[in-house]
């Protein structure tokens, strides 16, 4: 059970998301956002009853900001007792992957480097791994030298 | 087998917290049998369940305490320190056998026997040698003696869980609600849905009170322990507990037991002196001690206050400085408060000598800690030689509190009742001027820093300047200011949870809520606003702040409304619970007034005038501690302070007479009238007459003249109830069949016959009303004569 990923795209990348982590993919149809909050928290959404932050995963790596064309699939996850809807392009597959994580060699972007554990092989294509936690974190502020 | 003893000692370890607060006040006044009995139950109770679960050793220990409370009970007895001291160390060994137990630890070898001797009159040495150290405490709580609740435990997540299923419930029945509005759907399907929805409203609040307890579960520990510490530093301390009621998350209360016992534990060895030194320093040789809770905006305030030595902040700097924690130049810029927080920081403390019981380091910064973790605050106040005051603060994590619900640039938030004073639209009485760069508002001559919302938080605003309202906040800890929000809505008992961490980071909100439209909304923190803003308190000013609070109890908090007949009227704000729309539909003419029926009770509905023919009413829920009324109005305008000085109306009725309020007058509701007007029709006092109607069997007694008698305003019986004999009257249906009165001796009789021209002068015909109320009022004077 402990080899299953979800395949979804982030930024245009298709990266991998271990599937313990995920509670569920829901469709998002609105977002009431939150003002003064930084820029990866795209605002809140409603969940049944529960009150989910939206995660632009977009901003989280670094890449800009997600495109909001009026709704979006996102994965819910749970972390330290709040709920958060990490906002991604594409929701693809689920995969049953046996070879463990490995370091991944090749020179990341700072945002990816931040939110990537290694990578796995999905049908003769490597995959980043992300570590959805890292993703809900604030991203460092990237001072220019 | 062994879920029963889990049950065991869970209960049995629940009900000694309780108890060792009733034991100590037990002591204070041995003649309270409350407090004896509930001392009394507990060790009754764990004698039976011993015996069941056999457990010969507790068995035994509270089968002999029992005896001893028994007589006590009986006056056999009287109880004294010594006999306290004994039950006490009973009641330790229970607790200790408990723990054994659960822990499965061989259970300690201790010698029962000498705690049993100890309860005999005359004592066992170690009884004697307590019952010295005893008197030493005197507790004053202002919590009645608890009887022992009956209770299970539930695991959290399944709380959580319910929780959540609960509040998905009401979502799906907003949903649903949506979808029958829309379709328009037969009345009796409406009918049935209503109810439904009163289910799940009802089973949302109780489900959302499960979550929470009183914070009396944390205080009740506390005298035991007071008394112990201060007999074992042979100090005299009277502890005072307040709040006890405050409620508080189950879990929450748990994160702070530890924190509160610690700083308990330094007020007593390191705060209050010992009875020399307090007399010399010219102080009562009993030191006081005085624990509270209450509730302070989204946080609860927990103040430890003692009136012992106080902590000397150059002491603490020259520690600070001597191990190495603060540097010498930076201890001169020092402000005085900022010297006693040197206090939290690790190994400084004024403790000149280590003791038992709180060692060396104090372990404030461990304090300190434990309470940031849940997102409290810890905060000192000292005036050397005077005391020492400790507020703890902790965050309400999971609450329902009653919100303001405001807009700004568009967007909808929630503001915390309790920090709001006023509301004030921008114009004569709230004017808005610039003051270098600033915002600042008037009101009435008084000058208040300005945040305006929309630009604060970064949304484009909707509204011109001159159109706004000022929501003038009064945050914990903090000072006045006025937020200028956009629009006003409504009042709302909001379902708050802590936000995520990210959202917090930003300093300016206090949790989520979702209201039921089911779009999230943000709780605003007036004070984290404040910090932000740049809105600081002076120090200085704190006079002039208490006087303007004494000028602002002067006025009275009130809600100004337009009324159903378009007149703008005011009516105090405490006496509105909620303010609510309710479907037309459940307000009904019956029983000689306008009622509104919900939630399974009835309430009078008054108006000042016809109700409209509309879909809902927006009513006033107001109550004056015993009954309730609902006062339907037009929309709610605001809610200010007001002089409650007015103009006093000619005649009493709705209307107590007349205020002026931005130069327009106001009408004052006149809310005694308006209860006493509520209560007139369909209440029965206690004391109406009792009137025995004989014959009861007889169905014309029963359908035809009950009611008369009903509505002449007596409480009728009939010969077979219990309280037959405690008649004022009696009525007998067939008065010519003879005299068979069920009534107690000497109790005035009224006789009715059939036959309209009746033979005996004092028969009356029974179709004679007029005759038949006179004699009846005519015997109840005779009676009350007699």
């Amino acid at each position: 059970m402990n080899n299953l990923y979800l395949i979804v795209t982030i930024a245009g990348n298709r990266v991998a998301i271990p599937a313990t982590s995920v509670e569920s993919v829901v469709e998002i149809d609105r977002i009431d956002p939150v003002p003064l909050v930084a820029d990866h928290v795209a605002g809140l959404f409603a969940l049944r009853s529960r009150v989910m932050t939206v995660i632009d995963s977009c901003a989280s790596v670094g890449l800009g900001r997600f495109v909001w064309d009026g709704s979006a699939e996102a994965v819910i996850v749970n972390c330290e007792g709040h709920g958060y809807a990490i906002l991604v392009e594409n929701v693809d597959d689920v995969v049953e992957v046996n070879t463990p994580v490995a370091a991944s060699r090749a020179v990341l972007s700072a945002g990816w480097a931040r939110v990537s554990v290694g990578t796995i092989e999905v049908h003769d294509e490597a995959l980043l791994v992300v570590d959805p936690v890292r993703l809900i974190e604030r991203p460092f502020v990237v001072i220019a030298a | 087998m062994d879920d029963l003893l889990v049950d065991f000692i869970a209960e049995t370890r629940e009900t000694l917290e309780t108890l060792t607060g009733e034991i100590v006040a037990w002591e204070a006044s041995p003649g309270d049998r409350t407090r004896l009995d509930a001392i009394f139950r507990f060790v009754h109770t764990v004698k039976g369940s011993c015996g069941f679960l056999d457990l010969p050793r507790l068995e035994k220990l509270s089968h002999a305490a029992e005896d001893v409370l028994a007589d006590c009970r009986a006056d056999r007895r009287q109880p004294d320190g010594q006999l306290v001291s004994a039950v006490l160390a009973i009641i330790d060994r229970i607790a200790e056998l408990t723990n054994a137990l659960e822990s499965g630890d061989g259970i300690p070898d201790h010698d029962d026997a000498a705690l049993i001797a100890a309860l005999a009159p005359g004592g066992g040495n170690q009884g004697q040698r307590e019952a010295e150290a005893a008197p030493a405490t005197l507790v004053q709580t202002s919590s009645p003696a608890r009887g022992m609740s009956r209770s299970i435990r539930l695991p959290v997540d399944l709380l959580d869980r319910m929780m959540a299923g609960v509040s998905d419930m009401v979502l799906a029945r907003n949903d649903l609600s949506r979808r029958l509005r829309e379709s328009g759907v037969d009345p009796a399907i409406d009918a049935a849905f209503e109810r439904l929805s009163v289910c799940i409203a009802e089973m949302r609040d109780s489900i959302t009170r499960t979550r929470m307890a009183r914070i009396d579960n944390l205080f009740s520990a506390l005298p035991r322990m007071v008394r112990d510490l201060a007999s074992e530093l042979s100090k005299q301390v009277s502890l005072e507990i307040d709040g006890g009621d405050v409620e508080l998350d189950r879990e929450m209360i748990e994160m702070i037991r530890d924190p509160l016992t610690h700083i308990v534990r330094n007020a007593i060895d390191h705060g209050i002196e010992p009875a020399a030194d307090r007399i010399a320093a010219g102080k009562p040789a009993s030191g006081r001690l005085r624990v509270s809770a209450r509730q302070a905006g989204n946080q609860i305030a927990i103040e430890v206050v003692d009136d012992g030595r106080g902590i000397d902040a150059d002491r603490l700097v020259e520690k600070a400085i001597a191990n190495g924690a603060l540097a010498l130049e930076k201890a001169a810029a020092m402000s005085v408060q900022a010297k006693l927080n040197l206090i939290f920081l690790p190994g400084v403390s004024t403790a000149k000598q280590v003791t038992s019981i709180s060692g060396r380091g104090v372990g404030m910064d461990v304090v300190r800690a434990n309470v940031e973790r849940i997102g409290g605050t810890v905060d000192i106040d000292s005036r050397p030689g005077h005391g020492l005051r400790l507020t703890v603060r902790v965050p309400l994590t999971l609450t329902i509190i009653p919100a303001l619900t405001i807009s700004a640039g568009g967007q909808q938030f929630a503001i915390p009742r309790s920090a709001i004073e006023e509301l004030v639209r921008v114009g004569p009485s709230a004017r808005l001027s610039d003051l270098g760069g600033a915002k600042i508002v008037n009101i009435r001559g008084r000058r208040l820093p300005v945040v305006l919302l929309a630009p604060f938080l970064k949304l484009s605003p909707e509204r011109d300047e001159r159109e706004l309202t000022m929501v003038v906040v009064k945050p914990a800890g903090g000072d006045h200011y006025a937020l200028a929000v956009e629009e006003v809505h409504d009042h709302e008992e909001l379902v708050v949870r802590p936000a995520a961490p990210a959202l917090m980071a930003c300093g300016v909100y206090a949790g989520t809520t979702l209201p039921d439209n089911s779009h999230p909304m943000l709780l605003l923190d007036p004070a984290g606003i404040a910090s932000i803003a740049g809105i600081v308190g002076d120090l200085d000013d704190v006079e002039d702040n208490e006087q303007a609070e004494v000028l602002a109890t002067e006025r009275v908090q009130s809600l100004l409304f337009r009324d159903l007949d378009g007149v703008e009227r005011a009516i105090p704000l405490a006496l509105v619970e909620r303010i609510e729309e309710v479907p037309s539909r459940f307000a009904s003419f019956s029983a000689g007034r306008m009622r509104l029926s919900q939630e399974e009770r009835i309430v009078p509905l008054m108006s000042c005038c016809a109700l409209p023919h509309v879909d809902t009413y927006r009513v006033l829920r107001m109550t004056d501690g015993n009954a309730g009324i609902a006062y339907a109005i037009a929309e709610i305008v605001d809610i200010l302070s007001m002089d409650v000085i007015c103009e006093r109306a000619i005649e009493p009725g709705l209307i107590a007479g007349v205020a002026l309020v931005d130069g327009r007058p106001v009408e004052i509701v006149d809310s005694f009238w308006l209860f006493a007007e509520a209560r007139k029709e369909g209440f029965r006092p206690e004391q109406e007459p009792v009137c025995l109607l004989a014959a009861g069997d007889d169905p014309w007694a029963r359908q035809v003249l009950t009611p008369l008698l009903r509505s002449g305003g007596y409480r009728v019986i009939f010969p077979d109830s219990e309280n037959a004999s405690q008649a004022d009257i009696v009525v007998h249906c067939d008065g010519d069949a003879g005299q068979t009165a069920n009534g107690a001796e000497g109790t005035p009789v009224i006789r009715l016959t059939t036959d309209p021209d009746p033979a005996e002068p004092d028969l009356v015909y029974r179709y004679d009303r007029a005759r038949l109320l006179d004699a009846m009022r005519a015997g109840i004077r005779h009676r009350g004569r007699g």
